[in-house]
């Protein structure tokens, strides 16, 4: 797993490796 | 399974989108793409923003990766149908999800207000119908591709239309 820690939309840090179950990431393009 | 969505905006961006979609999961930001994008390689190597391709990839509870599809281009999408069989398929509950933080909204400049999304979605839609029907006597790859995008905008703006239904009226 590469796990990370990125900013969620309040800027609380969101880490993947804490989420302990499956996850989907959906990777969009932005820039909206 | 929990969702999260990244892209390279700003919270504030995220913010916004969150609020009006009412989106029950957050969104991450990776603006340098080197938390995220670059390393479950989804970045666009012809953007010159190095924008993310649309894509997905499903983590089993181990991190494991169990599930991946990385869209052509910024056009395609994988139905939410194709996402769902996949986890099905993987014997994986649904979980709970805590409602995203609101944030502090603050779109970008070419955010789309949500009153025009509605438009929006129908003008691609018959768009790409336009060009199935015209073109599809050349390449019956590209009548494939217009009836896939025409279902993917058929989908978006039956979402949208249930979202302005008042509650109770079918």
């Amino acid at each position: 797993m590469q796990d990370f820690t990125l900013p969620d939309q309040s800027g609380a840090p969101w880490t993947l490796s804490e989420q302990g179950t499956a996850v989907l990431l959906v990777f969009m393009r932005g820039d909206w | 399974m929990r969702i999260a969505v990244i892209d390279i905006d700003d919270p504030g961006q995220h913010a916004a989108m969150v609020e009006k979609l009412d989106l029950p999961f957050p969104m991450l930001s990776d603006p340098d793409r080197t938390g995220a994008i670059d390393p479950y390689g989804v970045a666009d190597p012809k953007d010159p923003r190095g924008l993310a391709h649309p894509a997905v990839v499903l983590l089993d509870a181990g991190g494991n990766e169990r599930f991946r599809f990385v869209s052509r281009d910024f056009a395609d999408r994988l139905p939410e149908d194709g996402v769902l069989e996949a986890a099905r398929g993987l014997g994986l509950a649904p979980v709970g999800q805590d409602a995203p933080l609101p944030g502090v909204p603050a779109p970008g400049a070419r955010a789309i207000p949500l009153d025009q999304l509605l438009p929006y979605f129908r003008g691609a839609r018959f768009a790409a119908l336009a060009m199935g029907l015209r073109h599809r006597h050349v390449d019956a790859s590209i009548a494939d591709d217009s009836k896939a995008y025409v279902a993917l905008m058929d989908l978006y703006v039956g979402i949208l239309r249930d979202r302005r239904r008042p509650a109770g009226d079918s």
